[in-house]
């Protein structure tokens, strides 16, 4: 079953002769449980349809609809609350809050959220420990390296137990082996979990990962694999 | 909660801030404590007055050293509808010869109610006669209890039984005598040491005496109740004005127009404090701007990220009052008696009230910042 549906997605910025197109009618689905790579160089609209995805920006025509729910039509508050509860996101520049710990990071979700509890935060050191950080908790993420980094922004967006999750070149920052590593990481904890990710990459190894490549050029579709 | 480990993660940096805005509440505080200073040394003989009413010679102005009402007016405003109690008081100029200089002011003569000045040092009461009581900023002068100054040039003495406080008119210490010491002093200073130098001229001091007997500047009244100000002037009519003690003080030597030079360096130290404290956080939010479009692509609602910045605002601009408050003191406490200082935990209330208020419209500023962080920025890296 399709989780998410992206149908004709158009984005234009600009208007008039000053438009730029940077989605012109993609369209494909991801099934549930499953981890699509959307590959493009740089330029090509992928960031854009991760941020139309998660409710950042708007389409200028299409439609995108996650279990039945049509996405597109929300305004910023609900789409602020669909991506809290719903959405896992990952950045490129892991936007880990710098005067928080490790684990406070994580449990920043749940602050999001309303409160934090005493099974939150045994979730958190959980995650962290799956991730190989147990004895980073409390590390500070200027103490953390880049890898560090990247692994706790990925637990944190699993702290709220996302749909989907939404990775934004996870591997820029780090050096192949590493970035390797993070992306195997992440595709065990995916089909563990049985929730559906897509990854924003330029670099075709790590795509490798995914169950499914997209490549966007120009902002159009094209190649599905 | 966020904003209080954003500051205990930055110490050195909110440290800083909550100092930036301590200083502004120095001088905001000091700036109240000033300009009330000014306006209780040049008014609060008059302000402080024991009386729900002051009654003065019609015409005058409101004006202490022109008024003057004979004995026979006196008891027609103690006997007028509504007057529960009236005392009569005098106002003359003096010229003190004090240990450490001379110096000009003004003694009020008292018909009766010396208990409503408070003593801080001596005795209280009705002095007898060349005695007085004296405002306690008098001892700059060297003057002490037990002191038996000369008045110049007109051949009195007076001595000082006990110190009173707030007690100042124009600036300068009044001595409170009892009337028949002001008549005294009224009369020698009409003749100087005429009437004793001459026989001649006694049959003209003698004259002046009488008719000086019992007349004073005005008469303070208090009503009784359910009687108001302008009961009491409507039932005395055109040949007195009738106002508040706080009216009384707020008039004449320039008062109006010092009050509202008082007021508005008041209001410009507010604008320019919140304004400061505003960009204050302005610049605090512009900082973060990265990490707000961060925190609200995660889901974060712009209350949240407001509700941690009045969080942040809220301890910053208390520690602000603390470090405030302590340095106004401080300036407070290094300050010579005679200076225009005047520290009323009421008018400091309000100043720290004003004080938040400031930080909250400030807050606004950033608000308006908050509200227009796109959350999708935190994706955005040159690439669409």
């Amino acid at each position: 079953m399709s989780l998410l549906q992206v149908r004709d997605v158009s984005k234009t910025y600009g208007s008039g002769r000053a438009a730029v197109a940077a989605l012109d009618g993609v369209t494909f689905s991801v099934e549930t449980g499953s981890m699509l790579a959307i590959l493009g160089p740089s330029g090509s609209g992928k960031t854009t349809l991760l941020s139309i995805i998660a409710g950042l920006l708007q389409p200028s025509s299409g439609e995108i609809v996650i279990d039945g729910d049509p996405i597109h039509l929300r305004s910023s508050r609900t789409a602020a609350a669909y991506r809290r509860e719903k959405i896992g996101l990952v950045f490129q520049d892991y936007h880990l809050i710098p005067y928080l710990s490790a684990v406070e990071n994580l449990l920043l979700m749940p602050r999001l959220a309303g409160r934090v509890s005493a099974e939150h935060r045994e979730k958190a050191r959980g995650l962290l420990g799956e991730f190989g950080l147990e004895k980073r908790a409390k590390h500070m993420p200027s103490e953390l390296s880049g890898g560090e980094r990247q692994r706790v922004a990925i637990a944190r967006a699993l702290m709220n137990d996302p749909e989907i999750m939404l990775v934004d070149e996870p591997t820029a920052n780090l050096d192949t082996e590493r970035g390797t590593q993070v992306v195997t990481m992440l595709g065990e904890h995916v089909r563990g979990r049985a929730m559906t990710c897509l990854m924003v990459t330029h670099d075709g190894r790590m795509a490798e990962g995914a169950d499914r490549i997209l490549r966007l050029i120009d902002g159009r579709v094209a190649e599905s694999l | 909660m966020l904003a209080l480990s954003e500051i205990l993660h930055s110490k050195l940096k909110f440290a800083l801030i909550a100092l930036a805005i301590g200083l502004i509440v120095a001088l905001t505080m000091t700036l109240s404590a000033m300009s009330e200073g000014l306006v209780t040394g040049m008014t609060g003989a008059k302000g402080n007055l024991d009386a729900d009413a002051v009654v003065f010679q019609g015409d005058t102005y409101l004006n202490l050293e022109r008024s003057l009402l004979t004995a026979e007016e006196v008891e027609r405003v103690r006997a007028a509808d509504g007057v529960a109690e009236a005392y009569g008081v005098g106002h003359i100029f003096i010229s003190v010869d004090a240990p450490a200089k001379a110096f000009d002011t003004r003694a009020f003569g008292l018909e009766g109610d010396f208990e409503q000045l408070p003593i801080v040092e001596g005795t209280g009461g009705m002095p007898t006669d060349g005695e007085a009581i004296v405002d306690e900023t008098a001892r700059a002068d060297g003057i002490e209890v037990g002191d038996t100054l000369a008045l110049t040039p007109i051949d009195r003495e007076l001595t000082v039984i006990g110190f009173t406080e707030n007690r100042r008119y124009v600036m300068a210490p009044v001595f409170y005598v009892n009337l028949k010491t002001y008549e005294d002093l009224r009369v020698a200073s009409m003749f100087g040491a005429m009437a004793e130098t001459t026989d001649a001229e006694l049959p003209s001091a003698t004259h002046v005496t009488d008719a000086v007997d019992g007349s004073v500047s005005v008469v303070a009244v208090k009503l009784e109740p359910g009687v108001t100000v302008d009961d009491l002037a409507q039932t005395l009519g055109g040949e007195f004005d009738v106002v508040t003690p706080d009216e009384a003080a707020l008039a004449g030597n320039g008062m109006p127009v010092m009050v509202l030079a008082v007021n508005g360096i008041q209001v410009v130290s507010f604008v320019i404090g919140a304004l400061v404290i505003g960009v204050f956080f302005y610049i605090t939010t512009l900082h973060k701007t990265g990490q707000i479009a961060a925190v609200k692509a995660l889901g974060a609602s712009n209350a949240f990220v407001y509700r941690q910045l009045l969080a942040q605002i809220l301890v910053l601009v208390t520690l602000g009052a603390l470090i405030g408050t302590g340095l106004a003191l401080g300036a407070g406490a290094g300050m010579p008696s005679t200076m225009a200082f005047d520290p009323r935990l009421d008018r400091w209330a309000v100043t720290l009230g004003l004080v938040y208020l400031m930080a909250f419209v400030g807050s606004l500023f950033s608000l308006r910042s908050i509200l227009r962080i796109d959350p999708a920025t935190a994706l955005d890296h040159a690439e669409h």
